[in-house]
């Protein structure tokens, strides 16, 4: 059993790190998914202007786009050692803020009473991450997409 | 095989918390709610992952067994017990049953059996494995003998 999940030794850290940050974007996209699909189910969203819903993505992914040709890499990516106690507790309390902050948001986004705009607000939020995913590959990009995974999943369990 | 009869135990829990929540999952929203704290766990996993990738993996030796035997068997004890209070006391004070309030239970429940596993893969950890063991073991004593 053991065997299985022993990684090769050559992988260093840093890969596995963005491996990581890789399945953590690819979770909140999943939850992304989800919590609008479940708001269109559940609120009973209608769909006012068909052609809004075509061009509602489109809103945050060419600024996405355009910022992303543009820009280089904001960080120099990922730490190869160990990240001291005080780096620690403090991307924890960043995570934990966050978290806080996007449970807020996710009770925005049910408020939200036509589908295209909550298209529109998820799609700049997931826009959000992967610029976080490809231009910030820091402790502090995952601080933020831990927030975002968890705020949304809190949402989903208390107070929906 | 320690590791498949606890995931077994955690399996037949969430079977069985499913089962007695079954006159309650009549909308949509309640499987939301279930999937949603299944889900829970998984991205402060990774995040911890994350922030603790380059600590040590112990070999899982005769050595490295004895040393930790005794505080784990400790722990596992100790976790136990503690649980089962607070979890009497929760009760107790709030005046609900914690089968009223399942999502709570699964909640406990897949988040300690995912760090379970987290640890027995990437970090080996007997202690923590444990604590971990002794939470769920409480949670099954809890929902299966004592709220009868």
């Amino acid at each position: 059993m053991n065997e299985v999940f022993i990684k090769k030794p050559e992988k260093n850290n840093a890969t596995k790190r963005e491996l990581l940050f890789t399945f953590q974007s690819i979770i909140v996209t999943g939850l992304l998914v989800f919590a609008t699909l479940a708001f269109f189910f559940y609120n009973h969203l209608t769909i006012v202007k068909g052609i809004k819903v075509v061009f509602a993505p489109f809103l945050s992914v060419v600024p996405l786009l355009f910022v992303l040709s543009i820009l280089r890499d904001l960080r120099k990516g990922f730490v190869e050692g160990n990240y001291s106690k005080n780096q620690i507790i403090k991307f924890c309390l960043i995570t934990l803020c966050i978290t806080a902050g996007f449970t807020g948001i996710t009770h925005l986004l049910s408020q939200i009473g036509a589908l295209e705009i909550l298209l529109a607000a998820v799609m700049a939020i997931l826009s959000t991450v992967f610029f976080l995913r490809s231009k910030i590959k820091d402790i502090l990009g995952m601080s933020i997409i831990t927030g975002i995974a968890e705020g949304i999943i809190i949402y989903m369990i208390f107070l929906f | 095989m320690a590791f498949i009869v606890t995931i077994g135990i955690s399996v037949v829990v969430f079977l069985y918390l499913v089962f007695l929540g079954y006159d309650e999952i009549k909308t949509f929203k309640d499987v939301i709610k279930i999937i949603a704290s299944i889900l829970f766990p998984m991205p402060m996993l990774f995040f911890v992952r994350f922030v603790l990738i380059e600590h040590f993996l112990p070999q899982n030796t005769d050595e490295y067994k004895q040393k930790n035997q005794k505080p784990a068997i400790f722990l596992l004890i100790l976790s136990m017990v503690v649980c089962l209070g607070v979890m009497q006391l929760i009760e107790f004070i709030t005046h609900q049953k914690l089968e009223n309030n399942l999502i709570f239970a699964h909640l406990i429940n897949s988040t300690t059996v995912s760090s379970y596993v987290l640890n027995y893969i990437l970090y080996n950890n007997l202690k923590a494995n444990g604590i971990l063991s002794g939470v769920l073991l409480s949670l099954a004593t809890h929902v299966f003998f004592l709220s009868a």
